[in-house]
């Protein structure tokens, strides 16, 4: 059912892909929310000093305001923008209910977060028998059942399905067609490409390389001589091909938490109690997950932004914030701190109990 | 040299060393049994380097000698000739062998017996006496839960615990774990072994029936296993067994006692609507109840069934591979058995409820995750 060949050319059995996307979705929540904040530019995130943008509504948005953006900097864009506190239980029931409907219409659901998901309609369970049509009435029946806007986008393939639900927001719906896709990829600036991020794109920009069409222009070999293993990748994706399933469920591979000061850390007893409280809450994550792993990673950034791990794995898995923190503070000691102040301290455990494809669970040895 | 012995004696002899010899061994000369004639006693050798397996019978012959004779060839003629005695006659320079028999002769050249790899010998053995039958349950409860996975060598035999009150026997693939122990095989001293998948599948059709004692010995790289006038050598696994009892779990409080019968006849029904790459069926215990199901979504197959079980514990739903849950069913002879569960991604234990006082199963299974749609 998965990962049929789906290039444009002589393609046996072409898939169809949805990609469906919630319009600003924490924003959007809490506008639907609380009716004071309709119409109005609002960030979701902190407002304190260290905060962070994690979303940002249409309004604030006209302002240049944009998620992931220190929300000191989105202050001074916007002086009134409404700051609200997230509130993930909220977003978490909305993601259920959107998941519930894509669901209706076929098990190949892989969700990418709370708000964005991939849907393989090759085989539908139920709905009408064309692509466009199902993500129609999905996007017709989010807006019924959660009063929330949604943009899709429709193709043959994940990539190219992911970036035309982005290109008309909110509230959008763009279909490309197999023989569209070339002319469609030309025209993409090459950061929209999936795996090209912000470091690849300014590399790639010194190459004189702005758009899909510069990168086709580029053979293979080339690419993968200057981008590694990706450069095969992007190769591909440029001529429409892109072969990856849409799997469903997601592997979760590590369990983590990590805290930034508000005031950074000097003193190693500081530190130590701090990464208590930081094992605590993995702990708990790991309880509410019922997973355990044997591999403990401490990550530790400084004043300076400069970030360092240390890891170790263990012969038998750990859960318990008393060996998290033991453990956490035993790969404290290996790191220099010498005259050095601490921003963020985080641990995350992963080379959890997972199951492989089929589910099947294996034994801890 | 030349030798005369009863075609039926010596092709039952051949028979029960013969599954050792591979189609397409390393050496080829492996191929072949190994004859040795001494005094009136042939011995015959069939080896694939890593497992060797002897018999000696009593022959008619004069001279001693020793000639590698062609496996395949031999046995074919033995099992097609009427029961009579043969005569062997062998050239020791041209290597070529000549069997007469009251239907006529067939000549085959065999080769070099100096080229056969030489058989280990006991050196400083260790070793311990159990009866055919027991060893022979020891093999049947645990074989079948061996790892085919090189790539986890410590898994792909029995790991054999001997110690000065039991024997415990363990075998694992990974998603399960069985733990066979005997109360009355002790030895000694204590000692640790693993022995390999194929010695121990060859040991179980070769194997005599009831309480014939078997003589097993070993030093640090060999196992040797004796009994009647069969010798069985083979090399040990050099590896590490995986610390299987730390993966035991003691809180499974869940407790599910059921008709093993009656569990494993539904599973069987159950497994053929199951998906046939997953081979899941879930398995639901609400008081009472216990309600398996599976379905396969690729054929839109579904099957359900309840069952009534005796149950101490909280409600609970959990997914096994249904092929799993049935072989390890299957070599159960308990009437009831019991499912012991704590969470349904932890290690559920299955136990048989009545069984031999000398004897201690304990079979430990991982489940499969159920795909719940949220």
């Amino acid at each position: 059912m998965n990962g049929n060949k789906s290039g444009v050319n002589g393609a046996a059995t072409l898939r169809k892909i949805i990609h469906v996307d919630m319009d600003a979705f924490f924003a959007s929540v809490e506008q639907r929310d609380n009716p004071h904040l309709r119409g109005k530019p609002v960030a979701v995130g902190g407002s304190r000093e260290r905060g962070v943008v994690a979303a940002a509504s249409y309004e604030a948005r006209k302002f240049g305001v944009r998620s992931a953006m220190p929300s000191s900097h989105a202050y001074r864009l916007c002086p009134h923008i409404i700051f609200v506190k997230p509130r993930f239980d909220a977003y978490k029931a909305v993601s259920r209910q959107i998941r519930k409907i894509f669901l209706e219409y076929t098990p190949l659901v892989e969700p990418l977060s709370l708000d964005e998901a991939y849907l393989d309609v090759t085989q539908p369970i139920i709905g009408p028998p064309s692509a466009t049509l199902i993500a129609k009435e999905i996007k017709q029946r989010i807006r019924e059942e959660t009063g929330l806007t949604a943009s899709a986008g429709i193709s043959y393939n994940k990539f190219l399905a992911k970036v035309a639900s982005d290109v008309q927001k909110p509230n959008g719906l763009t279909l490309v067609k197999p023989d569209e896709a070339l002319a469609f990829i030309s025209q993409l600036p090459v950061e929209k490409f999936y795996g090209i991020g912000k470091v690849t794109a300014d590399k790639m920009h010194s190459l004189g390389i702005k758009t899909g069409a510069d990168l086709r222009g580029w053979p293979e070999a080339k690419l993968v001589q200057l981008f590694g293993k990706s450069g095969r990748f992007y190769a591909r994706l440029v001529q429409g091909i892109d072969e990856r399933p849409v799997t469903p469920d997601r592997q979760r591979k590590s369990v983590g938490a990590e805290n930034t000061f508000s005031q950074n850390l000097l003193q190693l007893e500081e530190m130590q109690a701090e990464l208590d409280v930081i094992a605590g809450d993995v702990a708990e994550r790991l309880h509410r997950l019922n997973q355990q792993g044997r591999t403990l990673t401490l990550k530790v950034k400084f004043s300076d932004f400069v970030q360092i791990t240390r890891s170790l794995t263990l012969h038998q898995p750990i859960k318990e914030q008393e060996e998290l923190h033991r453990l956490g503070c035993e790969l404290l000691e290996g790191v220099d701190l010498e005259e050095k102040e601490v921003r963020l301290l985080g641990l995350t455990v992963s080379n959890l109990d997972l199951p492989d494809a089929n589910g099947q669970l294996s034994i801890p040895f | 040299m030349k030798f005369i012995v009863s075609s039926s004696a010596l092709l039952k002899q051949l028979s029960a060393i013969s599954g050792v010899i591979t189609s397409n061994p390393v050496v080829p000369i492996l191929e072949n049994f190994l004859f040795e004639i001494n005094d009136g006693a042939l011995k015959v050798t069939a080896s694939d380097l890593q497992t060797s397996m002897i018999t000696e019978m009593d022959v008619e012959a004069r001279e001693s000698g020793n000639i590698a004779v062609p496996a395949r060839i031999l046995m074919d003629t033995l099992k097609n000739l009427p029961e009579q005695p043969v005569t062997f006659s062998i050239d020791e320079e041209t290597y070529t062998i000549e069997i007469s028999s009251d239907n006529g002769r067939y000549k085959l050249s065999g080769e070099n017996a100096t080229d056969f790899p030489r058989t280990p010998e006991v050196n400083d053995p260790y070793g311990v006496d159990v009866p055919a039958d027991t060893l022979q349950n020891a093999i049947a409860n645990t074989l079948f839960a061996v790892s085919n996975d090189e790539l986890r060598p410590a898994m792909t035999g029995v790991y054999i615990q001997l110690r000065d009150t039991n024997a415990t026997f363990v075998a694992t693939d990974g998603h399960r774990l069985i733990r066979y122990r005997r109360v009355d095989v002790a030895a000694d001293m204590d000692n640790n072994i693993i022995i390999p998948k194929k010695a121990l599948n060859l040991l179980r059709t070769t194997l005599p029936s009831g309480a014939t004692p078997v003589t097993i010995e070993f030093n640090a790289s060999n196992a040797f296993f004796k009994f009647n006038n069969i010798k069985m050598i083979c090399r040990l696994i050099d590896e590490r067994f995986p610390d299987y009892e730390n993966v035991i779990p003691v809180d499974n409080n869940n407790k599910m006692v059921i008709n093993r019968m009656e569990l494993l006849s539904s599973l069987k029904r159950i497994a053929i609507y199951a998906n046939k790459t997953t081979h899941q069926v879930r398995l639901k215990i609400t008081g009472n109840q216990l309600q398996i199901s599976a379905e396969d979504l690729d054929f839109s197959n579904e099957a359900m069934e309840r069952l009534s079980c005796d149950h101490d514990g909280e409600d609970i739903e959990i997914g096994f591979n249904a092929r799993f849950l049935i072989e390890m069913l299957n070599n159960l002879d308990s009437t009831d058995v019991q499912l012991n569960l704590s969470k349904p991604n932890r290690a559920g234990l299955l136990i048989p409820r009545d069984k031999d006082e000398n004897e201690d199963i304990l079979m430990l299974v991982m489940p499969v995750m159920l795909n719940n749609y949220v």
